[in-house]
């Protein structure tokens, strides 16, 4: 998953065309990570694939397509990472705007405070929400001691609590690309509009954010390709009640060593995912 | 190829110590001689405080004794124990696993068999002695918690019946993410006995656990958030391992453990089989049937060995906190590992749609 999320990023880096054929002579150097991702990616996800077709039957595929349980869960993964990546570009667009246009200084400082958390496992955050979030928790208890409300909001132990907490953990995977495109715009480039006399939001609109969109590109399939496959934090967060595909993968793996379902439930979400970049990346071409 | 003087001395002094080792040992001939001592085994457990747990009781013991050091590995996997035997290749002396699938690896024969000549099962009760894989290292029981504050001055819930009568004991409650025990405790609750809980009748369980469905706040995943949840005071009574409300009780939480209708459940350990340190995997699974070691540990984390005189080296103010207690032993039933490793899957996948059901 991060392997491809990291090719994709790789390959949705702007203007794709100058940048290949500068290295168009290096293509010996450029063997070298293929070959690595075939040796240590594409063939061991082929033998996983393997598993799901074992003995030449495809009842793991059946099983895995057609049962409710199955789809309903495939369904609900792919909405809750849908909306992860909304919230993440949402809130991780201005963030990445902000930097990209801020004094150096400010830059470094901010893109630190993104980075810090990283040291932290994913698990303790997880964990540091359901103290903030609960219904003793912080807010819940600010809001009553201020009269606010009555009985506690539930913010735990449901949707909400599972979108908190991985827009959390994944808003830095939307910052970083779009950052990084948005330092090599030219800022001539938005003046220039605006000395043709376009306005402010135009100049944004029409000029800025198109060239942003290579960045916004590889930070929703980032974000989206990593939610999807979430595990820990929907359990927690979720109370047991949202149910994301990983979990039903793991318990394949791990309590019933049914390694051939599992492997057909992860082609199925392989499958899903690209589906899912592909509808994207084609999208956004359309709109440059 | 002639054969050389120096052969022939080698020979002559090996047959001469052996013959000479055989007169000292005298009563034990058919003993096989000790391989070579390897620098260090590998026993594999659950991780994180039960290693370090682990290392206190057990494995500075087998260091001491037979000067071969014990490196730890984790977590419990039977995929990795499975893959490791069905390729010849298995570096663990001894693993840990969970008891559902000690009986799947008991059954795929990927274990060697105990040897009674080295482990002393005497002591223990007599399905666990008898047992032709798996030594159960000790049990751990499921049990229900309540908070102190809340049921102050009044009545707490005692029985899973108690558990599922919100309206003498309301208040938002905790169960595990899993049908394990869950099954079990809904049984118990409408009135089946625990020796007659198996086979679970388990459309009867889940009629019962729809009532408690919307009374249950949260469904637990892992074992920190079990506990977690009645210190954050989310839920006034709930599961978990009695491990870990032993752990928070200590750190101060006002929850207190009810003994009464817990599901006991075995931490088993094994051999892989085929593994190179078998002959010290058997000699390391004898110092865990060994009552002072068992004690040992369990004064460390709560979780007691079933060996009889383990109790009596076993600190009196953590007695109450073990399952083991007599007064609490009376109380609690007996999980059946056999019926999990059969139809722990259906019932899984069941417990999933039965989740998402509105």
């Amino acid at each position: 998953m991060v392997a491809t999320a990291a090719a994709t990023l790789g390959g949705g880096r702007s203007r794709p065309r100058r940048v290949l054929r500068a290295h168009a002579g290096t293509l010996g150097s450029g063997s070298v990570p293929v070959l690595f991702l075939a040796a240590l990616f594409v063939y061991p996800v082929a033998r996983l694939m393997l598993f799901s077709v074992e003995g030449g039957s495809l009842k793991h595929f059946e099983r895995a397509l057609l049962d409710g349980l199955h789809v309903r869960v495939f369904i609900d993964t792919l909405r809750i990472a849908s909306l992860v990546t909304l919230l993440s570009f949402l809130l991780g667009y201005p963030v990445a705007y902000f930097l990209a246009s801020a004094p150096r200084a400010w830059a470094t400082a901010g893109l630190l405070f993104l980075i810090v958390p990283f040291w932290t496992s994913v698990l303790i955050r997880t964990y540091a929400w359901t103290v903030v979030l609960g219904r003793n928790g912080v807010i819940n208890r600010s809001l009553i001691g201020l009269g606010v409300i009555e009985e506690p909001i539930a913010m735990l132990n449901n949707e909400i609590g599972v979108l908190v907490g991985m827009v959390h953990v994944l808003v830095p995977y939307m910052v970083f690309p779009i950052f990084s495109v948005m330092r090599r715009i030219d800022p001539s480039l938005a003046q220039a509009a605006e000395g043709l006399g376009a306005s402010g939001w135009q100049s944004f609109s029409r000029v800025y954010f198109p060239l942003s969109l290579p960045g916004v590109l590889a930070g929703t399939t980032l974000v989206f390709i990593l939610s999807v496959g979430f595990f820990i934090t929907p359990a927690i967060l979720g109370g047991g009640r949202v149910i994301m595909i990983a979990v039903l993968i793991e318990r394949q793996v791990h309590e019933f060593s049914n390694w051939g379902f599992a492997a057909a439930l992860s082609a199925v979400l392989l499958a899903a995912s690209l589906a899912a970049y592909g509808a994207l990346s084609l999208a956004l071409r359309d709109r440059r | 190829m002639p054969f050389s003087f120096e052969r022939r001395v080698v020979l002559v002094g090996v047959v001469a110590s052996a013959a000479l080792l055989a007169a000292t040992v005298g009563r034990a001939p058919a003993q096989k001689p000790e391989p070579r001592k390897p620098d260090h085994i590998v026993v594999n457990a659950a991780g994180g405080a039960v290693n370090k747990a682990l290392r206190e009781a057990f494995f500075s013991e087998f260091e001491r004794r037979y000067g071969i050091r014990v490196v730890d590995t984790s977590p419990t996997d039977f995929g990795k124990l499975r893959a490791m035997v069905q390729s010849g290749n298995a570096e663990w002396a001894a693993t840990e696993i969970n008891e559902a699938d000690g009986e799947r690896a008991s059954r795929m024969n990927l274990l060697e068999p105990l040897d009674r000549t080295v482990i002393d099962l005497s002591g223990f009760p007599k399905d666990i002695e008898q047992h032709k894989y798996l030594l159960t290292r000790g049990i751990y029981t499921t049990v229900l918690g309540y908070r102190t504050d809340t049921f102050a001055g009044k009545p707490h819930p005692q029985t899973w019946a108690e558990f599922w009568d919100v309206r003498r004991f309301p208040g938002p409650r905790s169960l595990r993410n899993s049908p394990i025990d869950n099954l079990e405790f809904a049984l118990l609750a409408d009135g089946v006995k625990p020796e007659n809980l198996y086979p679970l009748d388990v459309d009867r369980a889940f009629r019962k656990l729809d009532e408690i469905k919307k009374h249950v706040a949260v469904w637990w995943t892992t074992g920190a958030q079990s506990a977690q949840l009645l210190i954050d005071k989310e839920v006034v009574m709930g599961t978990a391992w009695h491990g870990r409300f032993y752990t928070a009780i200590k750190d101060g939480a006002p929850i207190a453990i009810e003994w009464g209708e817990g599901l006991i459940h075995r931490t088993p350990f094994g051999i892989p089989r085929g593994s190179k340190d078998a002959y010290w995997g058997q000699r390391f699974l004898a110092i865990l049937a060994e009552p002072q070691a068992q004690a040992r540990y369990a004064n460390l984390m709560s979780y007691p060995g079933l060996h009889r005189d383990a109790i009596r080296y076993t600190d009196p103010k953590i007695l109450p906190f073990l399952p083991t207690h007599p007064e609490n032993l009376k109380k609690q039933a007996w999980a059946n590992p056999a019926w999990w490793f059969e139809n722990g899957e259906k019932a899984t996948e069941r417990w999933s749609r039965w989740m998402l059901a509105r």
